[in-house]
């Protein structure tokens, strides 16, 4: 899309109009710059954040889906001791993928995803900072991820477990290629994270509407800022990780040779200085969309603003000094312990501070239990739970018990799955409408949900049992002897677990049912459903692809709310009345349109330079023919994306057939 | 209200009020339904470190529990009170400044007084210099290996050093120090009942100490993943009183005796053909060329057939009641349970008798002569040796005939 | 409070600025004419630039800390006291500071748009540039001939990495410059030609930091 120009008497194009496709004149034949809005091509050569944040949403969950089916697996192979479903080497690839899917492959890009589509919206903006290479870290993400998955079947996937401890990872002891596709595939994903990264900062510090402050941000986008930082300064760290490994694996780098005075902790010193920042950047997301749903279903703002902005920062801060709490049965000493045990527990202070936050937000308000709300309200419930268990393993001496056992299993599923999934599905249908134009099925979003909050609740409640009395984790069978007596012993609380995560699946299937439901027969969404407090609801729905037709200046926190409502004196005292309604607020952006807009126009180098890195991969396992290929397509994108301007020149438009020569563009 | 809307509005909440109670009444039987006598169970401490442990934790577990309740309630209480009844819009309060802070400060105190004795409990399980016995703890795919150096342990004299693997035999209510480490990849040193755990890595040594009360046996496992078998790398500390360890010392120093029964003589011969390039058992020679021993001991060298460079020392496996990381057992079921279910008091003698014939387990032992990675998943075939560097990783499969597992299992009978 | 006016259609002032009467309740709007502030004040590349050198602080400092801990560990092979020429490292040390000067002189010709001046301190700046890779890659070369290659030891794994990372950051910036050079003497810069050049001596200026890190760090504090 190159330049929309509006004449000035001309009304607002109706809602969801598709504009008209209009051929580049400069003829490269088949390789002249895509410019097409409609079918597949509009997708895969989309700069657009919103189709951008689209995609990575759907192949997220794709890969929740598939990590859902290893968990179910796993937990099918322990529904009894000593039980054969899967071998000792399949069920070790199977926890590895489960855990390196789920955490790489499906929360941190639909969280991208969610970001991506959304932070432009309620800023205010119209596009990202740099919109080619949002689409070069989606199709990075998406490449690496189905790289990383193909070692399934090319010898056997990664069976380290997810942070492949060394000097486990050495070829030595996996002869396999699944360590080398895990690094090279998590170095993929890595670009695509930075490159996030770095789009979404300069996005949010540079491109807000005016008048809208830092602390007239939505919380939504101050965590999604938190976790960009996180991002550039922990991606760095792994990807150094991940080289020296790659080396030693390759070329037989001395890094964790033992023999030659190599230390082993140095793979665990520096995979956890990223791996820490790591869980914020996987819980933020979810604490932000949780601190925009509660306010807009509790008809109030979020209680106390600024505490929870300074105690997301405080915890992207805190979070780099607590990483060796990872480490306490290592071998670290009692004075590093001691100091990073004290700091733990420290970082649970700015936590707790956002529970009470939500909780205060909802106190005083006028609860709508839609399912969005309800998941919200879950995460409280369920990250308090697993944010309880992690304050008692802060304290190392009993870390040393609850390490490596199901214990931690339960505490981190708790406040990863019952704290950053249940945001995330929080925010699919708090914003499906804004999307989609249609609203989820309530009916069948509140089976989602309780069949997800039982199945959840059975699946890692009973974790924290197996751990307090001694199950270890990673271990493909439990022996009989050791699951105690009584009927509620150790072998109960498996079968219970596993049970429960059978519900839980299909928890998730309600979701896709409602889905699919709702694409074949849902009823179209009104523009403001919630009634709803953030800039992103002042558009049509989907959003034009320009966002909004005139950038409104922000006065204050919550704007979309202030020009609903405002508080009026009556006799009973102030009372807030809605004065405007979304569709008149909308009528009147249009009706004020912009003449000029310039959208960044779509592009084959991103698609291209993300193409040439799995195939760089490839050749570094098998054959250095394909990394030289591989470099050559880099080097050739790179220098296509380099001279192309963000913007097509009008001279690759001709006009509309039949229409006046003048620039009367309706738009590309 | 209406009278409908009245009694619909107390149906409701009636229905809120059995929702939670049934709530209550399934935490309860939750948090009540442990298993019983869950040998790894870390809330049963049986020795001084664990119990400083379970001293600090048992608390901070409560006033998790409390302070989880607490939000619970508060989180039912606004749940149901502040649901859309129809009121108005509620007042738009931002916040509240002083109750923030002082919620901040509440946690921020109830963490310092958590965090005090945390550090004091970390420094005293760090504590060294009150050890009383020294064994050293070598961690290798897929087992445990123990080393008493030369030393005066509790009070009982160790002339020489004893190698042994599986079970860590040690004198009871002794300040015992681990020194961890590993021939290969990281592996982690876990009894629950007597202590937290620590990982052993190659490379380093890391200390451990190691407590029991009194007699008896506490199982642990391999707390790091390690590979194949991580699920199959198990130990169990055993705990002597100081008479028993005296004996017990004294028969792991006990020169072997020459085989007497005539499936064992045959077996002694197999072994050495066999298993002696890796396995160490003292006290079996050379053989001579017309067939007699002669008096040069054989020297096991597990180091070029194995790449962790060890295989268990067999010398006195009679005298350990399991084997094989010590997964399966040398007992029989029924003289396994009265071991396990011994009091203190009767526990070292009925441990020092060892393994008899009556009580000898043969099926399991058996198979895994026969055909090791089959029942452990090891790295030990031909195939997979060959990805190693040429050494094995585990023990591998030495295809040997019936008769010749029968002349072995009689000889490792007696190594007592 | 005064009603809403919906009927209004406001006009922009001179700066296209609608200013109506009550601030509250309307959507004021901007027409920017296609060409956005930054709320920062610096361009978005510009600040996109400095992120991603943040980032590479954060790289570098996990290769310096792997050197670090490693750099003694080279039992019976030659170790940093064997190998190292203070001397030479010396002057190509001195080679790449200069090159950040030639730099400097690169942007403000960019800046002064005297598209000449630019590319002769681009080139300069790439040769000299060149000219520090080239004396690595002789460094480099020694040392193998003197018995460490890459999987020797801890401390030449370590310090291999650490200086190969740095030299491919050199030389991509060798090749951004020459490129530089080949699309500005085309007129074919798309974008501000002077930011990109500014851009290009940010990232150039930050591996001479590095370097001068590294240099300390490795060469001249004994282990």
């Amino acid at each position: 899309m190159a330049i929309i120009e509006q004449p000035s008497a001309v009304p607002a194009l109706p809602t969801g109009d598709v504009p008209q496709f209009v051929t580049p004149a400069s003829s490269y034949g088949v390789f002249r710059r895509p410019v097409t809005t409609t079918g597949w091509r509009s997708w895969i050569f989309t700069v657009d954040h919103k189709k951008l944040g689209l995609m990575y949403a759907v192949s997220a969950t794709f890969f929740f889906l598939v990590g859902g089916i290893e968990a179910l697996l796993i937990r099918t192979q322990l529904l009894s001791p000593d039980n054969t479903v899967l071998s000792a080497s399949v069920y070790n690839q199977m926890f590895t993928m489960h855990a390196t899917t789920m955490i790489f492959l499906f929360v941190m890009p639909v969280t991208t995803g969610l970001a991506n589509y959304f932070v432009p919206l309620q800023i205010g903006a119209r596009d990202v900072a740099f919109p080619r290479m949002n689409a070069f870290g989606f199709w990075c993400f998406l490449f690496g991820g189905i790289f990383l998955n193909t070692s399934w079947l090319l010898g056997g996937a990664a069976d380290d477990s997810w942070f492949i401890y060394q000097p486990n990872a050495n070829a030595l002891f996996s002869p396999t290629h699944g360590v080398d596709f895990w690094s090279l595939g998590l170095q993929i994903t890595g670009i695509a994270s930075l490159t996030s990264a770095l789009n979404l900062i300069v996005t949010v510090l540079n491109m807000r509407a005016p008048g809208m402050t830092l602390m007239k941000m939505p919380i939504f986008t101050w965590m999604v800022l938190v976790v960009q930082f996180l991002l550039v300064f922990a991606i760095p760290v792994i990807t150094v990780a991940l080289f020296l490994l790659m080396f030693q694996r390759v070329f037989g780098a001395q890094f964790f040779n033992v023999d030659a005075g190599a230390d082993p902790l140095l793979w665990q010193h520096l995979f956890w200085i990223f791996g820490h920042p790591e869980v914020y950047i996987l819980i933020l997301p979810s604490f932000g969309i949780v601190s925009e749903v509660l306010p807009v279903f509790s008809r109030k703002p979020l209680f106390g603003y600024k505490f929870v902005v300074f105690s997301g920062a405080a915890i992207g801060f805190i979070g780099w000094g607590v990483w060796a709490h990872h480490m306490f049965a290592s071998g670290l000493g009692p004075v590093s312990v001691a100091v990073f045990s004290v700091s733990t527990m420290l970082i649970a202070i700015p936590t707790g501070v956002k529970i009470v936050n939500w909780t205060l937000t909802m106190w005083g308000g006028k609860l709508w239990f839609s399912t969005a709300m309800l998941f919200a309200i879950g995460l409280i419930v369920e990250f308090t739970i697993g944010g309880l268990s992690g304050v008692t393993h802060a304290v190392s001496p009993s870390d040393t018990q609850q390490t490596d056992t199901y214990y931690i299993v339960a505490h981190f599923h708790y406040v990863l799955f019952g704290g950053a999934v249940f945001g995330i599905f929080a925010g699919f249908y708090y914003w499906w409408p804004k999307v989609f134009g249609k609203m989820l099925s309530e009916t069948l979003g509140k089976w989602n949900f309780w069949l997800m909050v039982i199945g959840m609740n059975l699946t890692f409640g009973p974790m924290h049992i197996l751990g307090l009395q001694g199950q270890p984790r990673r271990m493909v069978v439990y022996p009989e002897k050791l699951t105690g007596e009584g009927f509620f012993n150790l072998h109960f609380w498996n079968s219970v677990a596993s049970i429960g995560s059978y519900i839980l699946a299909i928890g998730v299937f309600m979701f896709l049912v409602n889905v699919w439901h709702t694409t074949r027969k849902g009823a179209p969404s009104p523009l403001d459903p919630w009634d709803a407090r953030s800039l992103e609801w002042l558009t049509t729905n989907p959003p034009k692809e320009h966002n909004f037709d005139t950038i409104p200046h922000v006065h204050a926190l919550d704007e979309y709310f202030h020009l609903k409502y405002e508080e009026v004196d009556t006799d009973a005292g102030p009372r807030l009345v809605k004065v405007r309604t979304a569709e008149e607020l909308q009528a009147e952006q249009e009706a004020n349109a912009d003449k000029h807009i310039h959208m960044p126009s779509p592009s084959y180098w991103p698609i291209v330079l993300a193409i040439a890195l799995p195939i760089m991969a490839y050749g570094i396992i098998y054959s250095i023919v394909l990394t030289v290929i591989g470099g050559a397509i880099l080097l050739l994108a790179a220098y296509g994306w380099a001279l192309e301007p963000s913007t097509a020149p009008e001279s690759d438009y001709d006009p509309p057939e039949g229409g006046s020569p003048t620039k009367e563009l309706a738009s590309v | 209200m209406s009278g409908v809307e009245e009694t619909v509005s107390t149906v409701r909440s009636v229905k809120k009020r059995a929702a939670v109670a049934v709530a209550a009444v399934a935490a309860a039987v939750f948090f009540s339904g442990c298993a019983q006598n869950a040998p790894q169970d870390t809330f049963r401490p049986d020795g001084e470190n664990a119990r400083k442990i379970n001293h600090l934790q048992i608390p901070v577990f409560i006033a998790a529990g409390v302070v989880g309740v607490i939000v619970f309630s508060v989180i039912i209480y606004v749940v149901v009170k502040y649901r859309d009844r129809g009121q108005e819009m509620p007042k738009q309060t931002h916040g509240n400044p002083t109750l923030e802070i002082g919620l901040t400060i509440l946690p921020a105190v109830i963490l310092i007084a958590v965090g005090i004795p945390t550090i004091s409990t970390v420094f005293s399980l760090a504590k060294s210099s009150d050890t009383q016995c020294v064994i050293n703890v070598t961690g290798q795919q897929w087992w445990w290996e123990y080393e008493y150096p030369v030393q005066k342990c509790g009070g009982v004299d160790i002339a020489e050093p004893i190698v042994t693997s599986g079970e860590l035999v040690m004198p009871v209510k002794t300040h015992v120090m681990l020194r961890l480490t590993s021939n290969d990849v990281i592996h982690s040193y876990w009894i629950p009942k007597l202590n937290g755990k620590r990982d052993a890595v190659p490379g380093r040594i890391h200390p451990l100490r190691m407590e029991a009360d009194h007699p008896g046996i506490y199982q642990g496992q391999c707390t790091e993943f390690c590979g194949l078998s991580h699920a199959r790398m198990r130990m169990d500390a055993v705990g002597l009183n100081s008479d028993d360890f005296s004996t017990w010392v004294a028969t792991q120093l006990k020169p072997a005796e020459k085989p007497t029964d005539a499936l064992a003589l045959q077996g002694e011969d197999t072994f050495r053909a066999q298993c002696s390039r890796c396995h160490q058992v003292n006290g079996l020679m050379e053989e001579n060329p017309d067939g007699t021993n002669s008096d040069k001991p054989v020297i096991a060298f597990p180091d070029l057939y194995v790449v962790a460079g060890n295989a268990p020392n067999l010398t006195k496996l009679m005298t350990r009641t399991t084997f094989a990381g010590a997964t399966w057992d040398l007992l029989t079921d029924e003289c396994r349970k009265k071991l396990h279910d011994a009091s203190p008091d009767e526990f070292g003698k009925l441990y020092l008798q060892g393994v008899t014939p009556q009580c000898f387990n043969e099926a399991d032992l058996r198979e895994w002569i026969r055909n090791a990675p089959a029942k452990k998943p090891m790295f030990s075939s031909e195939a997979q040796k060959d990805e190693s560097g040429g050494k094995y990783r585990g023990m591998p499969n030495l295809n040997l005939t019936d008769d010749q597992i029968d002349q072995i299992v009689a000889y490792l009978l007696e190594r007592k | 409070m005064s009603e809403a006016t919906l009927t209004e259609t406001p006009t922009p002032d001179d700066d296209g600025v609608v200013e109506t009467a009550d601030h509250g309740t309307h959507i004021e709007y901007t027409d920017d004419h296609g060409h956005p502030e930054t709320t920062t004040g610096l361009s978005n590349n510009k600040l996109g630039m400095w992120l991603f050198l943040g980032s590479e602080c954060l790289l570098f400092g996990g290769l310096i800390s792997t050197y670090m801990l490693y750099r003694g560990r080279h039992t019976g092979t030659p170790g940093p006291a064997q190998l190292w020429d203070i001397p030479l490292t010396s002057v190509s040390s001195f080679v790449l500071l200069m090159s950040s000067l030639t730099m400097v002189l690169a942007v403000s010709a960019a800046q002064q748009r005297d598209d000449r001046q630019t590319i002769v301190w681009l080139s300069v700046t790439a040769l000299l540039g060149s000219t520090f890779v080239g004396a690595q890659v002789y460094e480099f070369t020694s040392f193998y001939h003197e018995g460490v290659g890459f999987t020797t030891s801890l401390f030449s794994s370590s310090f291999f990495t650490l200086t190969g990372f740095h030299g491919i950051h050199v030389t991509v910036g060798i090749i951004l410059l020459m490129s530089l050079v080949g699309i500005i003497s085309r007129s074919e810069v798309p974008g501000d030609k002077a930011e990109v050049v500014e851009l290009i001596g940010l990232y150039w200026h930050f591996v001479d930091i590095v370097w001068i890190v590294i240099f300390t760090l490795v060469y001249l504090i004994p282990a």
